[in-house]
């Protein structure tokens, strides 16, 4: 699995399941394939949390950095 | 052509790192009183993380489940009604609260120098819960991953310190993975703890959550790191 970084706005309210679900249909993923997103490429976020909440503790200047990273579809 | 990573031993976790971030981990646990411990055998020698919560559950099926579950023998149990309930219905009529006890565990593998994450559970009266039950607490999103994810499979096994059987996610691709999340950032890797990567991610698909709080300790500036 490769990660690539992009920008993207996004509404505070959005979810990271909401983020997921945005970016495995810009990607064209294959049901069988996930997409997992880390902040600080160190923790995943719950797939409830809000992006707002995650800007507040780990953004700055209008930024959050978050990663992303897809597996392959196995078996 | 073939395009080599960084050393893949970089991404491996060695035992006494493994240690380390438990330790940091249990230490961030305790301030936000997340209930983990470290326990060692007196036998071993060895050490794992270890957490028990005990969960409140309804017997219903949330809505996003119900197309699984189609042949469960199970019916009376779920809120499948014809006609609309209102409030005071629906809570008396649809659902038994229960309490089930769940317990994790993170050990060392030094064969696959990953952590593995061993979990079980069982309602007060000592029933365990079957894999299926226990995935029927999932949140919705992790269900697509059951199957498909960093796991190979999950299967039954015995604690290699306990003796008893627990489930345990195979640690087979868990390096792998890893290695991709973390890319080619050696440097910022050295900083990363292994274990809240590696337990957010997976610790989700069976029902364990790890508070946001953790995020900010996964990644710690060290002393020793560039200043700016």
């Amino acid at each position: 699995p490769i990660m690539r970084t992009k920008k993207w706005a996004v509404e505070r309210t959005r979810t990271i399941q909401g983020l997921v679900d945005f970016i495995k249909k810009f990607l064209k993923l294959m049901a069988s394939e996930q997409l997992f997103i880390y902040v600080n490429q160190s923790f995943a976020p719950s797939p409830d949390q809000e992006v707002g909440t995650l800007y507040e503790c780990f953004g700055s200047d209008g930024k959050l950095v978050l990663h992303y990273c897809k597996t392959q579809a196995w078996g | 052509v073939s395009r080599s990573m960084a050393r893949e031993e970089d991404f491996f976790l060695e035992e006494k790192r493994f240690k380390q971030c438990c330790e940091d981990f249990v230490k961030h646990s305790q301030q936000i009183g997340d209930g983990w411990e470290w326990r060692t055998s007196k036998d071993l020698g060895d050490g794992y993380l270890s957490k028990i919560h005990f969960q409140v559950r309804n017997r219903n099926i949330p809505p996003d489940l119900k197309e699984k579950n189609s042949d469960n023998t199970e019916q009376t149990l779920f809120a499948h009604v014809e006609e609309p309930l209102d409030d005071s219905q629906a809570a008396g009529v649809c659902s038994t609260e229960e309490v089930v006890r769940y317990e994790y565990h993170v050990l060392y593998s030094s064969s696959y120098q990953v952590p593995v994450l061993y979990f079980r559970a069982c309602f007060l009266d000592g029933r365990p819960l079957t894999l299926d039950e226990i995935w029927g607490s999932v949140h919705a999103s992790y269900q697509a991953r059951l199957q498909e994810g960093p796991w190979d499979t999950i299967t039954q096994q015995e604690h290699p310190i306990l003796g008893q059987p627990f489930f345990v996610l195979h640690p087979c691709r868990t390096h792998e993975f890893i290695s991709a999340v973390l890319g080619g950032s050696r440097e910022h890797h050295r900083h990363t703890n292994y274990i809240i990567l590696w337990l957010s991610t997976v610790g989700p698909v069976v029902g364990l959550n790890l508070p946001l709080s953790y995020a900010k300790l996964a990644h710690e500036q060290s002393a020793n790191a560039d200043s700016g």
